[in-house]
């Protein structure tokens, strides 16, 4: 059995299953008490589907680009679980999990998440078919709209985009032709995706010890970049 | 759940508050088998303070060596373990969201108690846990860069706060001087080095509100000091240095000790990482002996930062209130009274 934790985004969501589905599932619009929920909803998961802690095989987290403080809350969570039941994580990007909202698309897929401060956290795929884990044809990024869309048209073909990067800047994207879907908005990283990509990271032997697992932030802390703009580092 | 809660209850604690991240094992609320203490003072050096992204970032690293130390050096096994108790404020809310996630989550996979704890009542105990011989009531003065308090502590979980600074912490005052005189971060050890130096009758700072109430403030001998080295710049810092600590811990030892008179209290504890400092340390003993309290000087490790401290109020916390919910969260302004839920 697959725990998965997502905390990485505006909700916070908790699945449990493995390579045959889903058993278990709860999520919370949680507006950033994510600390506060987590806890008490790995435990109602648990219950649920009736399995004990120690039938758990590895925990599969998202590991971000997203909320900072959020996903350091599901990591901080997920690391302390693993260790102690001395199970390995498969840590999940969350742009993989929102490609996941179209795995039977044979078309590009652009994942996009708000990154605040007029940017995004983009990645592109090809996808492999329902309830296979993405391709990724560019790895993980953060920039402004404007490059995404940049990115999208040199691409020349029609590209299926989805998740909260596109819902929030749909004006810069709405004008360009090569988007063939505008995805519905909520496609967010769900924990049922980390699931099922865990699953297959378990079996590829691409699950990682409890303390090798690194967060994804693409972005330095801010007193980091000032300090290096000061030092003339760049 | 209080019957369940004594000498041989082992507790894990976990300590994120603000730059140190801290584990430790500690048994019977007093027994310390382990407690181990990763600074990120380096990692903060270059801004001149405690960068709360930077904290987080890295609390989440050090969280799984620190945690793995502390239990392998108090040299029990995990089942041993009997609570698991995290911080839970008051702090920086994404530094403290990092111990109080995993805390929970060990609490959960091991199906032991979770205690949240109150970080400046954990203060408190870490003077108890170095002299258990104490007797209540006492008066504690809290120093730290964040907090300057003087507390009757009447007994276990039941403070009064007599005074606090109404503007800037101590050693926030340390660290703001320090930086003006070009000395480093952070300010109160290398203050403390070259005071002991210079002559501390070298300029009579302002030693505020010294006849006034039990509250104190920092914020005009701050102004006061940069406003002495701008008009005397071939003054030597060591003389800067030695008049201001003596202003600082002056005020500090008059107001405990009126205090603990005011209260009638058995004697005075030290807590908080400015009770380090080697004057506060010296005259608070000359000063409080002098009139006829006993001053208990916690070690340097349990003045810092440390989760043998947390462990303790938690044991405390644990035995009186029995364990916190797991929906517990992280709570930056926690008042000391308070108890998270
Ligand atoms: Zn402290």
């Amino acid at each position: 059995m697959i725990l998965g934790i997502e905390t990485a985004v505006e909700h916070v969501g908790v699945a449990l299953g493995d390579h045959r589905g889903i058993r278990a599932r709860t999520s919370l619009a949680s507006d950033r008490r994510h600390a506060e929920a987590l806890t008490p909803m790995i435990q109602f998961v648990m219950q649920q589907a009736g399995v004990e802690m120690d039938q758990l095989s590895a925990i599969a987290v998202d590991i971000g680009p997203g909320l900072f403080t959020g996903m350091r809350v599901g990591l901080a969570a997920a690391q302390s679980m693993a260790w102690a039941l001395d199970i390995p994580i498969a840590p999940v990007c969350s742009l993989d999990a929102v490609a996941m909202h179209h795995d039977s698309t044979d078309l590009t897929v652009a994942a996009a998440l708000d990154a605040r401060r007029g940017e995004v956290y983009w990645a592109t795929y090809r996808m492999r078919g329902p309830g296979q884990e993405p391709h990724r044809l560019s790895d993980p990024v953060v920039s402004s709209p404007d490059d995404l869309a940049i990115h999208l048209a040199e691409r020349a073909e029609e590209v299926v985009c989805v998740g909260s990067g596109f819902d929030r800047y749909s004006d810069v994207f709405e004008a360009s032709p090569w988007v063939s879907t505008l995805s519905v908005r909520g496609h967010s990283p769900s924990a049922e995706a980390l699931v099922t990509i865990g699953s297959q990271m378990l079996v590829t032997d691409r699950a990682v010890s409890a303390s090798a697992v690194t967060p994804m932030y693409l972005r330095a802390p801010d007193a980091e970049i000032n300090w290096q703009v000061r030092e003339g580092i760049s | 759940m209080s019957s369940e809660v004594n000498d041989s209850t082992v507790i894990l604690a976990l300590e994120t508050s603000c730059d140190e991240t801290a584990a430790s094992v500690v048994m019977g609320g007093s027994d310390v088998l382990s407690s181990i203490v990763s600074s990120q003072i380096d990692i903060h050096a270059r801004f001149g303070g405690v960068v709360p992204e930077v904290a987080s970032r890295a609390h989440l690293e050090a969280l799984l060596p620190v945690v793995n130390s502390a239990i392998e050096e108090a040299g029990i096994l995990p089942t041993r373990i009997d609570a698991v108790a995290a911080t839970a404020g008051p702090g920086l809310i994404g530094a403290l969201l990092v111990g109080v996630s995993a805390a929970k989550s060990l609490s959960l996979v091991w199906n032991k108690p979770f205690i949240g704890v109150n970080h400046l009542e954990a203060h408190l105990y870490a003077g108890l846990l170095d002299d258990p011989s104490l007797q209540f009531p006492l008066v504690v003065l809290l120093v730290s860069g964040g907090h300057t308090m003087i507390i009757h502590m009447k007994d276990h979980g039941d403070y009064t706060v007599l005074g606090r600074t109404i503007d800037d912490a101590a050693g926030e005052a340390y660290d703001k001087v320090a930086r003006y005189l070009n000395l480093g971060y952070p300010g109160g050890p290398v203050i403390d080095k070259i005071a002991s130096e210079g002559n501390p009758h070298a300029v009579e700072f302002p030693r505020a509100m010294m006849h006034d109430g039990l509250d104190v403030s920092f914020s005009g001998l701050k102004t006061a000091v940069i406003n002495h080295v701008k008009k005397n710049p071939e003054m030597h810092n060591v003389d800067v240095a030695a008049s201001f600590q003596a202003a600082v811990v002056d005020v500090l030892c008059a107001k405990t000790i009126r205090a603990a008179q005011q209260v009638g209290a058995q004697g005075i504890v030290l807590g908080g990482g400015v009770s380090a400092n080697s004057l506060l340390r010296s005259e608070m003993t000359r000063r409080g002996n002098e009139a006829g309290f006993k001053v208990a000087l916690p070690s340097r490790a349990m003045c810092t930062d440390n989760a043998a401290m947390i462990a303790s109020a938690a044991w405390h916390r644990l035995k009186s209130d029995g364990p916190t919910s797991l929906e517990c969260g992280a709570y930056p302004n926690l008042k000391l009274a308070a108890v998270p839920r």
